[in-house]
């Protein structure tokens, strides 16, 4: 049914926030001076930002009210009581401990159930959720389902855990070395791709049948509850509400980065339903974050997330959401532009090895394109690649993943049509004279999340985009 | 003109909402009588910590507003950066969520097995990080700062003479910095002299050690510099802010006190090797380099507050009023640490209620006293705090502390009747036990019961 209406935005613009057009002059030197990291670009030289929808977003008149209403007690905040009522009504699970962001829940989640040794499972990975469970002295391993990794696969759940991988891994090693199962909705690194129902159901049945327990990463949770909700045979008379409960009601607990769905500027939460586990992680987001009824958050925060959270779930929301990004990505797709099919929920995510085929992984193509994208129309996308996978933790060499990619993510509530058609002709004109665009090598790479800081320098000449 | 009156008025308020003895009775017990466990609903005057507690201006509303949420490179960063360069000096300026990540992340990076790490007195969250890391925190303060009664001006002072006998004893590769809190929370909020700091300046010197500052007070002990240090009088207090930065080599700040702002904190480093590898520590368990783990907007009233806080019309009204309150309860005959602090008043427990013993918390008894008898909420700073593991710290203080331009004097004379009030009946208080408590960090969530 909403496929026939018309996506426009259930709001209007309350207020405005000024952008700075830049010349391609200036541009040139900006990144240059970044790098050719859009990471290290200041913000008042872009345009358009499609760094990220983490943090991005515009928040509502409510939860601008919600700001002013903020209880900075340091303990027992109000505010604390709203959320913690918030996540128990939308998310279901017993237990809240807020957290200054997603990876603050990571971090205490990966200290807090990873022995030395163990093996995670996941939906692919994503670069800060692994980091923290290699610190934690545990190793990834990817269980996603084949077709995530083929960016023309029209499959409409490429986030789904394939089930066969999953037994393998049981088996050979054994489910009391699996710390547990990280499930990610809407996986980011495939593309903001969905997991069905179905196979929710059927990975947590396997794993528990192993007693092995399932951690959600509900980052994304009400997007993808928007795909069931539009591809899977069931669901299509059922609320977002209903849907991310039925996701939530079949894991253990979840880590949140409430920047995304939950439509605020900073915030996130560890949710658990295990009462021990609770008391531990309450005693250690002290340390870390904050008392637990605040953990490094301002009040006035937890009472924009508790209302952020609540709005999310509005199906006319999420389908302007959505339909802002199909917008978009039937415009680069009429065009001929190799982006990865599906579209996803929260962003574009251009192929660059088919986009520049002339630039060789080693070279970064990714990087490369992100960086002229930029120099052509000030719009500032992000590396989703070799890049972005770092090196393999034991061989030391670069890891180069089956999807080489940029990511266009789109703020929720943020940019116009208009915004979108800039974009759009942007790529388009690059796609017509991609032969212009020059590979990058580093000049300088991090040792850890090497994306965030690497410099880099065009393989020849001084330039990405040639004239 | 002797009256001092609060350099601004106020633009918005919050409606506190009154509780009935009956009603605090029923709540105390529900949370298990601790007061980090109770709604903050149900307080009425929350002198728990001045942390993060206090009121904005309007200038800083407007940063809020303008905040530039952008993952990367945002103006509000900027902005920030520049505020922080001209208040301290410092170019490597990292920005985290609040002071104890900046604490985690120097701790990580500095800490570990065998190290000693000295400080005037360690805060809890201090404490806690470098102890989490496997070092020891040990404490060094003058023998002035341990005696509730004396009048010295700077009893937050560390004691150079035991600082040089630890160097000798533990060698200096066993010490990977030298720490000073400015102001000593723990002590009562007591000062510590630009002439000390000086000279643990000139000991780390000698030994090749670097000199970090707890630096979340740091206009309030400038502030006192200022008034009780000689040759100090005629100099602004941004200039002696100033000194106090260029003497060290590093600084953890929350910027939840002297910042202002209900949320945030500063790393502040000068090693660039320390820089790279806090950069990435920073990342992985914060947030981006130019966001830390903070709205872009939190930023913004960041940079602005650190502006304000150093205003000596600001900085007169905040210390007098704070001292106000001490006077007043001196004067009703309850013996708190002296002279009064920068930031709070602490009331001495022993004193208040010598027949409770110390392994009855007495800190916790008047918490409760306070809480049961007018809605007050303080915090106790004593054996629940520190007294883990069977040590007992040098004193037994309840502290009162006081948010920055949130309270007015009618509700500080409201506190000063009640503290009269429960003195007069200080014979009824009742010790407490631990029923439950985690392994670190008690005060914030353990249980007790009344004995």
């Amino acid at each position: 049914m909403p496929s026939h209406r018309s996506w426009a935005e259930p709001w209007k613009v309350k207020m405005v926030e000024h952008l700075r057009m830049t010349t391609r002059e200036e541009r040139e030197r900006v990144i240059a001076e970044a790098g050719f990291n859009t990471f290290l670009l200041p913000s008042q030289f872009v345009y358009i930002d499609l760094l990220t929808d983490s943090g991005t977003s515009a928040m509502s008149d409510r939860q601008w009210a919600g700001m002013m209403q903020g209880d900075e007690a340091y303990a027992g905040s109000m505010n604390y009581y709203h959320l913690e009522k918030a996540v128990h009504t939308y998310y279901g699970y017993k237990h809240l401990i807020p957290t200054h962001q997603g990876r603050g829940a990571e971090h205490i989640l990966s200290q807090l159930c990873i022995k030395a040794g163990q093996v995670v499972p996941g939906n692919m990975y994503f670069t800060t959720t692994k980091v923290h469970q290699e610190l934690a002295g545990g190793r990834f391993a990817d269980v996603i389902v084949d077709e995530a990794h083929d960016p023309a696969s029209e499959f409409p759940f490429k986030g789904n855990v394939d089930l066969a991988k999953l037994e393998r891994l049981i088996r050979e090693r054994g489910a009391t070395n699996i710390a547990y199962l990280s499930l990610e909705t809407n996986v980011n690194m495939a593309g903001g791709q969905p997991c069905s129902m179905e196979n929710i159901q059927a990975t947590c049945a396997l794993c528990h049948q192993h007693g092995i327990p399932v951690y959600l990463d509900a980052t994304r949770a009400v997007e993808n509850a928007y795909f069931i909700r539009e591809r899977e045979q069931g669901y299509e008379n059922k609320s977002l509400a209903e849907i991310l409960r039925e996701i939530c009601d079949q894991t253990d607990g979840c880590t949140m980065s409430a920047k995304k769905d939950a439509l605020v500027n900073i915030g996130g939460f560890l949710a658990v339903n295990d009462d021990a586990l609770a008391e531990k992680a309450r005693n250690m987001v002290v340390i870390y974050e904050g008392l637990h009824t605040y953990g490094g958050l301002a009040g006035r925060d937890m009472e924009a997330m508790a209302i952020g959270i609540q709005e999310s779930v509005q199906l006319d929301h999420m389908h302007a959401r959505i339909g802002q990004v199909e917008y978009l990505g039937h415009k680069l797709i009429d065009a001929g532009i190799p982006i990865v099919h599906p579209i996803g929920g929260h962003g574009i995510f251009l192929d660059a090895a088919k986009f520049l085929p002339h630039i060789p992984r080693e070279e970064f193509p990714s990087q490369a394109l992100a960086a002229a994208l930029y120099v052509d129309s000030g719009v500032r996308a992000m590396e989703r690649g070799a890049v972005s996978a770092g090196r393999d933790h034991d061989t030391g060499k670069n890891i180069f993943p089956a999807l080489e990619l940029v990511r266009l993510t789109i703020p929720r509530r943020v940019y116009t049509q208009a915004h979108m058609d800039v974009t759009a002709e942007s790529v388009i004109a690059l796609y017509q004279h991609r032969d212009k665009i020059v590979g990058l090598n580093f000049t300088h790479e991090p040792e850890y999340l090497r994306f965030f800081q690497a410099r880099f320098a065009p393989v020849r000449g001084g330039r990405v985009l040639l004239d | 003109m002797k009256t001092i009156i609060e350099p601004f008025r106020i633009k918005s308020v919050e409606p506190i909402r009154m509780t009935t003895r009956e009603e605090r009775e029923d709540i105390l017990r529900h949370a298990d009588f601790n007061l980090f466990r109770i709604h903050a609903d149900d307080v009425l005057i929350d002198l728990l910590t001045d942390s993060g507690t206090g009121a904005m201006s309007s200038l800083q509303w407007a940063g809020i507003m303008k905040g530039d949420e952008s993952y990367a490179g945002a103006k509000s960063w900027y902005a920030l950066e520049e505020s922080v360069r001209e208040l301290t000096g410092f170019t490597q300026i990292l920005p985290t969520h609040q002071g104890r990540a900046s604490e985690r992340i120097l701790f990580e990076l500095v800490g570990g097995p065998g190290l000693v790490v000295p400080n005037n007195s360690h805060f809890d969250t201090t404490r806690a990080n470098i102890e989490h890391s496997g070092a020891t925190a040990v404490d060094l303060l003058i023998a002035e700062g341990h005696d509730p009664r004396s009048r010295h001006p700077f009893k937050g002072n560390l004691d150079v003479a035991a600082l040089e006998r630890l160097i000798a004893e533990r060698g200096r590769d066993a010490i990977p910095l030298v720490m000073i809190t400015v102001t000593n929370n723990s002590g009562g909020g007591q000062p510590v002299s630009l002439e000390n700091i000086r000279a643990v300046r000139a000991v780390c010197d000698r030994h090749g050690l670097p000199l970090f500052l707890d630096a979340c007070r740091f206009a309030e002990n400038a502030w006192f510099v200022k008034q009780r240090e000689p040759g100090h009088a005629a100099r602004p207090v941004r200039e002696i802010v100033r000194e106090m930065f260029d003497l060290c080599d590093g600084a953890t700040i929350s910027a939840k006190k002297d910042g202002l702002v209900n949320i945030g904190g500063l790393l502040l480093l000068r090693d660039p090797e320390l820089v790279r590898r806090a950069d990435e520590l920073l990342i992985l368990t914060e947030g981006f380099l130019t966001y830390g783990g903070l709205a872009g907007r939190d930023l913004e009233a960041m940079a602005q507050g650190f502006r304000e806080v150093v205003d000596e019309d600001y900085l007169h009204y905040r210390i007098r009023s704070t001292e106000y309150l001490g006077e007043r309860l001196l004067r009703a005959g309850i013996q708190i640490v002296e002279p009064p602090g920068g930031h709070a008043i602490y009331v001495d427990a022993l004193a208040f209620a010598p027949h409770i013993p110390r392994e009855q918390f007495p800190g916790q008894a008047l918490v409760v006293a306070l809480y049961r008898h007018a809605g007050i909420r303080a915090c106790e700073i004593g054996s629940v705090m520190f007294g883990k593991g069977g040590k007992t710290p040098a004193m037994e203080l309840v502290r009162l502390a006081i948010p920055r331009r949130v309270y007015t004097q009618s509700h500080i004379d409201y506190v000063i009747e009640a503290a009269e009030e429960v003195y007069a009946n200080r014979a009824s208080l009742r010790g407490l036990a631990i029923v439950e408590e985690p392994p670190s960090l008690r005060h914030f969530t353990a249980r007790f019961r009344e004995v």
